[in-house]
């Protein structure tokens, strides 16, 4: 764990109070995570910037409801989840007519290829089931937490969960596994 | 060869995620040491984490500020309550109502003496020199503040154009980026189907 010199919870004490510069530095510790979990979700840079604005923008707005400090991380990503999923209910008709295909990985790759593979991976996922590796692979959640961010009991996020693993693993297997047994490097 | 455990076997899953406690770890641990079929649903799991971890985390185009956001703004009846409560604001209507109180407190059947009328004079031309120093001052204040708002406000602008005119040119190096990645994993593609004879997709 990174050591900070000021908490989360003194900086989030002092937004309280109305100073915006406290504010200001939780955005900064927040916001490449927040950006990065949105862009990936909604797949669009523009897209994933003004979510992330107007999460800040409503967690500043409510940031006195926020019961228990500790649990702001959390509580923050659930404010980004709601905003995320606002966006992709409206967009849905657009997002049914195409329907995503993953390219096709076959051989060994190189590590920029692999990415790419991994990218296009995640389009065989439905968005609940690549929000749940998201939350989890990328941003360090526990089942538990997931469960609160999400609003869905602790099985519902493991069954999400995993279906996505064995997705992902069926899709990359291609691309990580070499013909001969072994696997690439 | 299958797992002996079959439906007890562990939860490669969630030992792979962290989420086994210490004893459910270790337990998995010392069966996995031992079962073929363990060992390859575990390496499977690990490779595709590993692969997933290739993908890179984006910075963003630009920074999320917020204190130049009007939503931040005092609201009208704080501006009003910050303006009444400034010094040279309270000093001026102190004066203001001393001025008042002196017209109206005056006693009536005072005998009106030459005396008296010279005091009244002196005492009124003070305080208006008095209030006129404090109003010049209050009106240079506001100038400064205007000139210090308007000199504010335009370093925003040329900021704002800055962080229009990275993120287009962000946006295009990206763009290159990408097709510079999806050239080259053609090429790659291309390269590999010609070695292994499978045939150029």
């Amino acid at each position: 764990m990174i050591f900070r010199e000021v908490e989360d919870r003194d900086l989030i004490a002092q937004a309280r109070q109305g100073d915006v510069e406290a504010y200001n530095l939780l955005v900064s510790r927040w916001e490449k995570r927040i950006f990065n979990y949105l862009l990936r979700l909604v797949s669009n840079r523009e897209d994933a910037l003004d979510i992330s604005q107007e999460t800040f923008l409503k967690a500043y707005q409510n940031l006195r409801k926020l019961d228990d400090p500790a649990r702001f991380s959390a509580w923050l990503f659930r404010i980004a989840h709601n905003e995320a999923f606002s966006l992709l209910r409206r967009r849905k008709p657009e997002s049914e007519l195409s329907e995503p295909r993953p390219r096709d990985f076959g051989g060994r790759l190189l590590p920029i290829e692999l990415s790419l593979a991994v990218e296009s991976a995640f389009k065989v996922l439905s968005e609940d089931q690549r929000e749940a590796v998201l939350l989890k692979v990328y941003q360090g959640f526990k089942f538990n937490e997931m469960a609160e961010i999400l609003e869905i009991p602790v099985s519902t996020v493991k069954s999400r969960l995993y279906t996505a693993l064995d997705l992902l693993k069926a899709t990359l297997a291609p691309a990580v596994f070499r013909k001969d047994g072994g696997m690439a490097q | 060869m299958s797992c002996k455990l079959e439906d007890r076997r562990p939860d490669w899953k969630s030992y792979a995620l962290g989420e086994l406690d210490a004893r459910a770890r270790q337990e998995a641990e010392s069966h996995v040491a031992a079962c073929a079929d363990c060992q390859d649903e575990l390496a499977g799991l690990r490779v595709t984490l590993d692969a997933m971890a290739t993908l890179r985390e984006e910075e963003l185009p630009r920074r999320i500020a917020f204190v130049s956001d009007k939503v931040f703004e005092p609201r009208w009846y704080e501006k009003l309550a910050q303006a009444f409560l400034r010094p040279s604001f309270a000093a001026a209507g102190l004066i203001a109502a001393a001025i008042l109180i002196h017209a109206f407190v005056r006693p009536v059947g005072a005998p009106n003496t030459t005396t008296a009328q010279v005091d009244t004079r002196a005492i009124e031309a003070r305080v208006t020199a008095d209030v006129t120093a404090r109003l010049q001052n209050q009106m240079a204040a506001s100038v400064d503040t205007a000139v210090n708002a308007a000199v504010t406000k335009a370093v925003a602008e040329t900021e704002k154009r800055d962080d229009h005119r990275t993120a287009l040119l962000l946006s295009a190096s990206e763009r290159r980026y990408s097709d510079a990645a999806d050239f080259l994993n053609k090429q790659v593609t291309r390269i590999y189907a010609l070695n292994t004879g499978a045939g150029v997709r």
